[in-house]
Parts: C-alpha cells; sequence; structure tokens
C-alpha cells in the first residue's frame, strides 16, 4: 500500500523540487521564460482535463476563463492597486463566476451540442471584450505595478499554480469527486440512475476547471504586462487548451501534464522562428492522434512497455498476461499496468 | 410503501402506459409481466425518474414523487437495473459498483463506501471479478453488475428489469434466489421479467400489462387462472406460429412443456451466452 502511495505521489514531488531549485542554479532567461509559459499552458490543460477529460465534457470556450481571468488580475492590478496574488485569487473567483453563469445554460446540453454552444459563447464575450470601454476595448489593456519586473517571482508563481492545479486534479482523481465525474463521461443517464447528479457535478467540475485557468490567465496577464482581447480570448486559446491534454493523454492526471510541456515549447521555440507553422503542426498531431492514438503520448507509451515486455516475455518463454483489468493508477499514466512494471 | 394511481405516459399519439394504478407492500416482490412493448419498461423509467409522467402520480410511504429525477429517487430509496445493461464500460467492476455506494442513500468517505461495494458484489457473487473491466464482463455477469450497483446505493425499493433475460436456467435460478434473499433481508423488489416460469416462481403478486393497460393483478395462482390473462398472454403459447396445437394443460403444465418453450417467444428457453467471462 505504501509502495503504491509512493510511487503515486513520489514523482510529482521530487519533479517540484528540482524545479524549484533550478533557477537557483542559475539557468538562461530564455530558458526561464519557456518554463514560465509552459506552466501557465499546463495549469490550462490540467484545469480543462477535469471537464473534459474526467467528465467527457468537451469545451471549446475555455478562452473566456483564460481572458476572464486576465483581464480582472489587470484591472485589479493596475487600476485597483490590489496585491498582486489577492488579484489573481480573485481573477480565478470571477472565471468561476463566469463559469457558472454559462454552465447553467449550456450544461442542459450534450454532446457536440454542448460543445458547439460554447464556440457559440465564447466568440460572443471576446466580441463584448472587444467593445467595452473599461477593458480599453480592442486597443487592450497595459498593467503597469509598482515593483520591478523581477522574471524569477513570475517563474515561482506560475510552477506554485501549475503544481497546485496538479495537486487539485490528483486529489479528484483518487476522490469520490473524480468517480462521479468518469461516470458521467462513461453514461450520464446511468451515473443519474446509480445517485451522482450529473448537472451540479458538472457545473462544479466546470468552476473548478475555470477558476483555475482564469488564474492562469491571471498570471501570464501579470508577466506580459499588456493584454487585448483578440489574443486571451481569441478562438485559439481556446484550441490549444483543449488540444493539451489531448495530445498528452484524455482522463489522465499525467496526460495533460505532458501536453502542457508539448505546447509550452512549440509555442515558445518555434512560433518564434517559424510563426504560423505551429498551426500544421496542431493539425498534424491531432490527425496522429485520432487515427493512431486516442490516448495520446501516454497512450503511445504504455503500447511501447507493452510491445516491450510482449518480446521480452516471449523471448522468456512466458505467456503474456492479458491486460485486460485495469490497474488502480491507470488514471495516473493512462491505459495498461504501472510504469516500471 | 410504494402507490402508482393512474399512472399514464404518452409519446407522442401512443399510450405507452395507460391508467395504470398499484400498490407494492414492504417486503414483497412484485413482478409484472406482458408481451413485448407492453409498457413494461416504461412504467420502471417514470417511477424511477427517466420519465416524467404524462399523467398519474407515485407515492412512496404516501408522500408524492412524481417527477423527482432519478438521483434524488436513489437517495430516496429507489434504485433499477437496467434492461439493455449499461455498465460505465471503462471502469472496473469495483469502481462501477462504488459508483453507488458513493452516491447512493448513505453515500459516505471513501473507506467505508469501498467496503459497502464489496458487500454487493460478495451478494451476487460477483467478488472474484473486481478488477476486471466491466465490458469484458459476460452478458450474465453485466446483469449482476446491475445489480450490485443498484443494491451499494442501498436501497428500499429495488427495480429489477429482465435481469434474467440472456440467462441459462441455471443461471436464472440463481438469479431468483438472490432476488429472495434481497427481498429477505428487507429490500422491497419490482421485478419485470418475460420468463413467466421465472416470474410465478418468485413472486409475491404479479401484475399483467397489456397494449399500456393493467390486464389482471393478483397472486401467482390467481394470475394464472384469470381467463382474461389466459386469452391474452398465456392463451397465445398453446399455438404455434402455424396455427398448429402444440399443447395442452394447465398453466402450469403448458410453460413447463418443452414444445412451448421453443415455440413461445420470450419463454425461458436458455439463450445463448454471449461474451467471454475474465474468470
Ligand atoms: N422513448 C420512447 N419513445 C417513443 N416510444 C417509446 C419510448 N420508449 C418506449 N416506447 C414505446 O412504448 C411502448 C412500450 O415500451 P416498453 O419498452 O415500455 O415495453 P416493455 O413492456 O418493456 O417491452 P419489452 O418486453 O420488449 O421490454 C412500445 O410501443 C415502445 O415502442
Ligand atoms: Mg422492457
Amino acid at each position: 500500500m505504501t509502495g503504491a502511495r509512493l510511487r503515486i505521489f513520489l514523482p510529482p514531488i521530487a519533479l517540484l523540487g528540482v524545479l524549484l531549485l533550478l533557477p537557483a542554479f542559475g539557468i538562461q532567461p530564455n530558458a526561464v521564460r519557456l518554463l514560465f509559459v509552459t506552466f501557465v499552458w499546463m495549469t490550462a490543460s490540467i484545469a480543462w482535463n477535469l471537464l473534459g477529460g474526467f467528465a467527457g465534457q468537451v469545451s471549446f470556450g475555455f478562452a473566456v476563463f483564460y481572458g476572464v481571468g486576465a483581464y480582472a488580475a489587470a484591472i485589479l492590478i493596475d487600476g485597483g492597486r490590489l496585491n498582486p496574488y489577492l488579484a489573481l485569487v480573485a481573477a480565478g473567483m470571477t472565471a468561476a463566476i463566469a463559469s457558472v453563469l454559462i454552465g447553467l445554460p449550456t450544461f442542459r446540453l450534450r454532446g457536440p451540442y454542448f460543445a458547439i454552444a460554447t464556440i457559440g459563447v465564447s466568440e460572443t464575450v471576446r466580441v463584448v471584450a472587444t467593445n467595452l470601454e473599461f477593458t480599453g476595448g480592442a486597443s487592450g489593456y497595459r498593467i503597469t505595478e509598482p515593483r520591478p519586473f523581477n522574471q524569477a517571482e513570475h517563474y515561482y508563481t506560475a510552477l506554485i499554480v501549475a503544481a497546485l492545479a496538479f495537486a487539485v486534479s490528483l486529489f479528484i482523481s483518487r476522490h469520490k469527486f473524480g468517480l462521479g465525474l468518469i461516470a458521467i463521461n462513461q453514461d450520464e443517464d446511468a451515473a443519474a440512475d446509480t445517485g451522482v447528479n450529473p448537472f451540479v457535478y458538472k457545473l462544479k467540475a466546470h468552476a473548478v476547471a475555470a477558476f483555475l485557468t482564469g488564474v492562469a490567465g491571471g498570471v501570464f496577464a501579470r508577466y506580459a504586462a499588456f493584454i487585448h482581447p483578440n489574443g486571451v480570448f481569441g478562438f485559439p486559446i481556446s484550441v490549444q487548451i483543449l488540444l493539451m491534454p489531448v495530445i498528452g493523454g484524455l482522463g489522465t492526471v499525467w496526460g495533460p501534464v505532458i501536453g502542457g510541456v508539448v505546447i509550452g515549447v512549440i509555442e515558445e521555440e518555434i512560433v518564434a522562428y517559424f510563426p504560423q507553422v505551429h498551426l500544421l503542426i496542431y493539425g498534424l498531431l491531432l490527425i496522429v492522434i485520432v487515427l493512431f492514438e486516442p490516448g495520446g503520448i501516454l497512450g503511445a507509451i504504455r503500447r511501447l512497455q507493452r510491445w516491450v515486455r510482449r518480446i521480452r516475455d516471449r523471448q522468456a518463454g512466458k505467456r503474456t498476461a492479458d491486460a485486460r483489468s485495469k490497474k488502480p493508477d491507470e488514471v495516473l499514466w493512462g491505459a495498461g499496468s504501472g510504469p516500471g512494471r | 410503501m410504494l402507490e402508482v394511481r393512474n399512472l399514464t405516459k404518452f409519446f407522442g399519439g401512443l399510450a405507452a402506459v395507460r391508467d395504470v394504478s398499484f400498490e407494492v407492500r414492504r417486503g414483497q416482490i412484485f413482478g409484472f409481466i406482458g408481451p413485448n412493448g407492453a409498457g413494461k419498461t416504461t412504467l420502471f423509467n417514470m417511477i424511477a425518474g427517466t420519465y416524467k409522467p404524462t399523467s398519474g402520480q407515485v407515492l412512496s410511504c404516501g408522500r408524492n414523487i412524481t417527477g423527482y429525477p432519478s438521483f434524488r429517487l436513489v437517495h430516496e430509496g429507489i434504485a433499477r437495473t437496467h434492461q439493455v445493461v449499461r455498465p460505465f464500460r471503462a471502469m472496473t467492476v469495483l469502481d462501477n459498483v462504488r459508483v453507488g455506494a458513493h452516491f447512493g442513500r448513505q453515500g459516505g468517505d471513501h473507506k467505508s463506501a469501498a467496503d459497502r461495494a464489496m458487500d454487493a458484489l460478495r451478494e451476487v457473487g460477483l467478488h472474484h471479478l473486481t478488477d476486471s473491466s466491466a465490458h469484458v464482463l459476460s452478458v450474465g455477469n453485466q446483469k449482476k453488475l446491475e445489480v450490485a450497483r443498484a443494491l451499494a446505493t442501498d436501497p428500499e425499493l429495488l427495480l429489477c428489469d429482465e435481469i434474467c433475460g440472456g440467462l441459462t436456467r441455471a443461471e436464472t435460478d440463481a438469479m431468483l434466489d438472490l432476488l429472495r434473499q434481497i427481498r429477505d433481508r428487507g429490500t422491497t423488489i419490482m421485478y419485470v421479467e418475460h420468463d413467466v416460469r421465472a416470474i410465478t416462481a418468485v413472486c409475491d403478486r404479479i401484475l399483467v400489462l397489456n397494449y399500456g393497460k393493467k390486464l389482471s393483478e393478483g397472486t401467482p395462482n390467481e394470475i394464472q387462472l384469470d381467463p382474461a390473462v389466459i386469452e391474452a398472454y398465456l392463451g397465445a403459447a398453446p399455438k404455434g406460429w402455424n396455427g398448429k396445437e402444440v399443447s395442452e394443460g394447465t398453466p402450469e403444465k403448458v410453460q413447463n412443456d418443452p414444445a412451448d418453450i421453443e415455440t413461445y417467444p420470450g419463454a425461458s428457453a436458455p439463450r445463448a451466452k454471449t461474451g467471454t467471462d475474465d474468470e
């Protein structure tokens, strides 16, 4: 039992430890920036996966929460002179409130109808934000902080937020809440017949996801010091947030983390040198995943592991055990048996 | 404990259930029979909250619970199984049942809910398959999983819709023993089945539905002797599809005649098992 716990909790804690110590070893500002961006994306990725991966409710509207969080943080810090960390919490809460307002009508819809509705809501919000006075309209919003810019502070903020998102995701996957979400994902009516209130559960997952995404938007706004509606509320943001868990491994704890790293690297390293090429890469990645490996990168790794094990077992003359049964840590790593076993 | 008054459900112009009333007493196994499309599942769907009735009332211990959503009825102590099994396919057998334990009438924390899930699995005899994915189970075991998941919600009233369809005779008998056992430890049961032998063997009281209407109600003996029932339901059995008489006798004799079992659709002839067990 403790061995299983160790396998679950040790890797993320070790990883967090390394990332906390990293700046002390004097890494390049460019690398810090890459990691910062990756943490911000990863947070949104983990958040989206709570609703889209666990509960199976595919939303194309997470730019709303990212944008609302970015603007709420920006206005509170710049105009309201609020402590930036309080402002980030407020940004998350504003996004969570927005998620309830959006969820109340849209969660009456199912499957593709829900997905389409979120596109409509998201575009509406973008157009409204472009025309609002107090947000600066289409020309954007500039954030000036009294304190001087400190890259390490931003790095740690983003890291802690991502770690928090991961902890929330891991907690949910191991408790009643996650079980209810997965039941809804599998069969919403059967879940209701078993005592789950699907509507309320979806609203809750939506709110938690929106909170985290809103905080991520706020963290980014503070760093960028300038935001505009077509950036933070743009449809490409929604698509990228959705792509990360899909690329990494939908409905798992580690999948959205891996997807966040992939998108972070693509955004920072490739977009800078080859603008627009990233769209082609996303398209290709998506086609490959949909056609060949619905489990994403984690799914591919698991497949590879099984393949290697089968060859090894065959050489050893053993009969391969059927991998039908689900091990408890499947939700961490995707289908198959535990890592390194 | 459950009273149904003039319950009616229209799908467009079609009355799937029309003006049906009855009362289920605590500790009973209350059976429902009727030909395909008679409205049995629709009746269950209204009682369990899947459909809202067009008119009529459902009362639980005198309280009006008509039109409650299904999850709320689970918390009121009314759970159901599905005629066409609906397991959470990608979950393990244990996790399927844990959903019931966590979200049922007792709810509760992790450990005790997991224990209750194991109890339910043991009761239906699936405890050796806890780690299997639900979708690799045989039809028979998926039916048991339906029962276990509903049982884990700790119901006072359990609605079982054709839990023996597709089972062999021996499996059916085991399932009937399970129903008796569940009843004997205090859960009231409403039970739909096509298999007249199974229904008469296990039920304290039976209601016969035909074209959405209540045709008859009584003890198994009364039902079998009711001319209207023999005419509409059992009466179809002695004649084969070609119109020739296959056999004749008391309902009891006719039901057990292999020739009839073969001819009469939905009777207790053992059907082929599909799927494989992961044992
Ligand atoms: N959702 C629905 N929409 C339209 N018609 C329906 C719906 N559900 C059931 N019906 C119709 O209502 C009637 C009763 O169906 P129901 O499923 O209740 O019968 P049943 O007695 O359970 O039959 P079976 O023995 O085949 O399970 C049928 O004519 C069926 O076609
Ligand atoms: Mg039916």
